[in-house]
Formats: structure tokens, C-alpha cells, sequence
């Protein structure tokens, strides 16, 4: 089975490789070069301990320190907004947001306004947390689904 | 065997058919299955998703056509049973056409609300990859082996006068279109084109309601016993001229009008004929009758009614088709 599948993985990884090398796929309201040249990622935060705690003066938890390294592998500091999920949501329709995060599982309802991450872990009960980017901005959400991914792959190789 | 025309090679032709649909099946459910896990935000990779399902209908069909048209004639369907494959078609181009309308719909709202696809990475094999060019992959998996199967059964379709199998060809053949819309869709949306992607589903939409239109005229048609007509290519058949030919040729015909509809993947023919002289008539019918047949493998029957003059309804038969 390895080895039938082998062509195919190669062609897979060579096409995404040359595709990557033009930068495809780009974003149609081009968050990532925005945040390239900023230096700055802005993230929308909704408190949802344990997964998201904004009670202090920076927000802490799992997804805010996820959301710090990724900004840290594109060379960005975060920009933190709080707030209710809908109106987190609405400015990451408008681009006013790059990221929205508050213990969201895969199911979540804003699925069809926001685009969806893969999922970083897995809870007790089983659902798959995720975070929300900007719609259609899909070379953002390709990194942000390659950083959660890595990170996923981590943690499932250490428990 | 009751059912198929009676052409040397008819029973081989079925088999391979039968194989050939079979195929289809498990074909289509592979890249629907393969779809279904790549489709991520795509309006085009819904849309040839839900194109795949629909071509799921003319190899089903043609295998419930295939068990029920082959029951022998009773009380109760004293003509047989070779329509219910028109019934079931009529069925299939109907929802063709509903389902083409909401995708249509479907995309058309995308842009009109400027909907930005999200298309995202996919974990496989330890990388993660854009998903778009997964859904190109299995895009050019459900287009390329398609073309191939559609010309075979096109082939099979051609001798066995089977409509059902005809038009699987003709989805499997246009397949290719709506992949290549739907590729082209999303080497848009990699350069940033939000728009390319639901531009391609409504592409692929008209496709499908263009499809679904062209099947049902030909379906109603065949129910409403339309003159036949070529099962490939749609042009009128030779066999009610060849008949009308024929008859007219015996020395005991004075005139003669022949009607030939379609039964399935059969024809029968129905020839009322003023005889020049009444002797030995029964024996001249039955000849004529039998002698028919030879001329096409497809006639399934040909019945002879002598009368002194046409019926009013029958002579306008001859008329020619109103202008409307």
C-alpha cells in the first residue's frame, strides 16, 4: 500500500511545492502580505476558559499562546481584541480581524460566515477545536491549518 | 430473448453493458467519495459533487429498466413492460433539471453576496497541502477515466437501441466540461480569484440543466410515441420509410401507411394497408409480416390491419408537422 502510494505523494508534494514557490494559493483581500509588512497579527479573543481566559491584562489560555506562536512564525506580534463572538465574527467578515479564537469545536455555527481552521486537539468529549480566519483568505488559512496541524502532530506524539 | 434486438452479437453487447454500468457505479461513488473529503468552501467542488450523484441515476436506471423491460407481457400490461425505462427517464431528466436550477441558484447567490471561498490545508501523509490542489486531482480522476467509459458505452448503446445507456454516455462524455470548469475554478481562487469558483458552479450548473432539458425532449417524446428517432446522434430513423418501402412493394398493396413507435430499446410497427386484391390475404399479411422483421433486428412486431380507406386519423400521419 506504501509503496503504491508513493507516485502520487510525489507528484502531491512536487506540484505544492512549485505552486507554493509561485505563492499560491494567494488571498483574495491579501491578509498575509498585510501582516508580512505590519509585523502584526490581529486577533479577536471571546472568553471561554479554559480554552480562552481575558480576564487578566493580556489574555492567557491555550488558544492565546497558539495564537502567539503563530504569530511568532510569521514574524508578528498579536494585536488583541476582545469581545462577544458575534461581533468578533462580524469584523472578521470586514477584515478589521485576521483571527478569532474562543474555544470554537469544529461544528461551530459560524462556519458559513468564517473560515475554519483544522482542528489543534481534541477534547475530553471528543470535539475538535479550531479557529476562525477571515473567509476565503485561503494562503492565511493554509499556514494557520500547516502551524495547527504541526502542533496537533506534537501533542498527539507526546501523550 | 425478449427485450433486446435480434443482432448476432446482442447478448455480448448486454454483458459488457451490464459490466459497464456496474463500473460507473463504483466509478462514481470512488470520486464522490474522494469529493466529499476535499470540497472544503468550494461552490464548483459542491456543484460537480452533486453532478456526480446525478450521474449515478442513468446506470441505476438502465439496470431497473434492464430486470423489468425483459417481464413477459400479462392481463394486466398486455403490451409488456419495455416503458417503464421511458417512465423512469422521465423521472431522472425532471430532477436533472430541479437540481441544475438550485445550483444554478446556489452559486448565482455566492456571487451576488460576494461569498469568498474558504479552501484550507488538508493533513495527508505528514504534510499538510493545499486542499485545492487535492480537489484538482480528484477533479481530473472523475473526468479523464469518464470520457474513456462514456465512449464504450456508447458503442454498446448504439447496438443494443438502448436510450438509457445512450445518455450515460453522453453525461460520462460531457463530464470532462464540468471538471474542467470546476479546475479552472480553482486555479482561480490560488491566484486570489474569489469570484472564478462560483463562476465555475453556475458554469457547471447550466451544464447540468442543458443536459436534463435535452433528456427530457427526448424521454417525452419517446412516451408520447414519437416518430424514432436514433438513440446517438437523435435523427430520424430509415425503419418507417424502409417498411413503408417495402409494402409498397407487393404486388397485393394498393397504399399503405406505416407508424413505428419506440418500445424501449425495441420498435414496433403498426402498417394499415388498402389492399389492390383481397385473394389469399391473411397468407399475404402473415408473409409480409414475417418477411419485415428481417429488415431491421430491432422490430420487435409488425402488425398488418387491411382496410378498404384510412381511417380519418390514421391518413394524417401523413400530414407535415404544423409550424408553431
Amino acid at each position: 500500500m506504501r509503496r503504491a502510494l508513493r507516485p502520487s505523494t510525489a507528484l502531491i508534494l512536487g506540484s505544492s511545492i512549485l505552486a507554493a514557490s509561485c505563492g499560491l494559493p494567494r488571498d483574495p483581500e491579501k491578509t498575509s502580505e498585510r501582516i508580512a509588512s505590519a509585523h502584526e497579527l490581529r486577533v479577536g479573543v471571546s472568553a471561554n476558559p479554559p480554552w480562552t481566559d481575558d480576564s487578566g491584562a493580556v489574555p492567557r489560555g491555550i488558544e492565546p499562546d497558539l495564537a502567539r506562536r503563530f504569530a511568532a512564525t510569521m514574524g508578528a506580534h498579536v494585536a488583541w481584541t476582545r469581545g462577544s463572538e458575534t461581533t468578533l465574527v462580524q469584523a472578521l467578515k470586514h477584515h478589521e480581524l485576521d483571527l478569532v479564537i474562543g474555544g470554537f469545536d469544529k461544528k461551530t455555527q459560524w462556519s458559513s460566515a468564517a473560515g475554519v481552521s483544522q482542528p489543534f486537539t481534541r477534547d475530553a468529549d471528543g470535539k475538535k477545536h479550531v479557529m476562525l480566519a477571515a473567509a476565503g483568505e485561503n494562503r492565511f488559512i493554509l499556514a494557520l491549518d500547516r502551524f495547527l496541524t504541526a502542533e496537533k502532530r506534537r501533542s498527539e506524539a507526546s501523550a | 430473448m425478449r427485450g433486446i434486438p435480434h443482432v448476432p452479437n446482442a447478448e455480448g453487447q448486454l454483458r459488457s453493458a451490464r459490466r459497464l454500468a456496474w463500473i460507473s457505479i463504483v466509478y462514481i461513488f470512488s470520486t464522490i467519495l474522494m469529493l466529499f473529503f476535499v470540497m472544503a468552501g468550494s461552490q464548483a467542488l459542491k456543484t460537480e459533487m452533486t453532478g456526480e450523484f446525478l450521474s449515478l441515476i442513468p446506470p441505476t436506471l438502465f439496470f431497473i429498466g434492464d430486470k423489468i423491460s425483459r417481464r413477459e407481457p400479462n392481463e394486466r400490461y398486455p403490451f409488456g413492460y419495455e416503458r417503464a425505462v421511458s417512465a423512469g427517464y422521465i423521472g431522472a431528466a425532471v430532477a436533472l433539471i430541479g437540481v441544475g436550477a438550485y445550483l444554478l441558484f446556489d452559486g448565482g447567490m455566492k456571487l451576488a453576496t460576494q461569498e469568498h471561498p474558504t479552501i484550507g490545508g488538508f493533513p495527508i501523509v505528514g504534510q499538510v497541502v493545499w486542499t485545492g490542489w487535492l480537489g484538482i486531482g480528484v477533479l481530473l480522476w472523475s473526468s479523464i477515466p469518464a470520457f474513456f467509459l462514456g465512449r464504450a458505452k456508447r458503442r454498446a448503446a448504439e447496438t443494443l437501441h438502448d436510450k438509457t445507456l445512450a445518455a450515460d454516455a453522453e453525461i460520462n462524455a460531457a463530464d470532462w466540461q464540468s471538471a474542467a470548469a470546476a479546475i479552472i475554478g480553482l486555479i482561480g481562487v490560488s491566484f486570489g480569484l474569489w469570484w472564478a469558483d462560483a463562476a465555475a458552479a453556475v458554469l457547471i450548473s447550466l451544464e447540468i440543466i442543458h443536459s436534463g432539458w435535452a433528456e427530457l425532449r427526448t424521454a417525452v417524446g419517446d412516451v408520447m410515441d414519437r416518430k424514432p428517432q436514433d438513440v446517438l446522434a437523435k435523427k430520424d430513423e430509415e425503419l418507417p420509410q424502409l417498411l413503408t418501402d417495402f409494402l409498397r412493394r407487393q404486388p397485393w398493396v394498393d397504399d399503405v401507411i406505416v407508424r413505428v413507435r419506440e418500445r424501449g430499446r425495441e420498435f414496433t410497427a403498426e402498417a394499415h394497408v388498402v389492399p389492390a386484391s383481397e385473394d389469399r390475404l391473411v397468407d399475404r399479411i402473415t408473409e409480409a409480416g414475417s418477411k419485415a422483421r428481417e429488415i431491421d433486428p430491432r422490430l420487435a412486431s409488425l402488425t398488418i390491419a387491411p382496410v378498404r380507406q384510412f381511417p380519418e386519423d390514421v391518413a394524417k400521419a401523413r400530414n407535415p408537422v404544423p409550424a408553431d
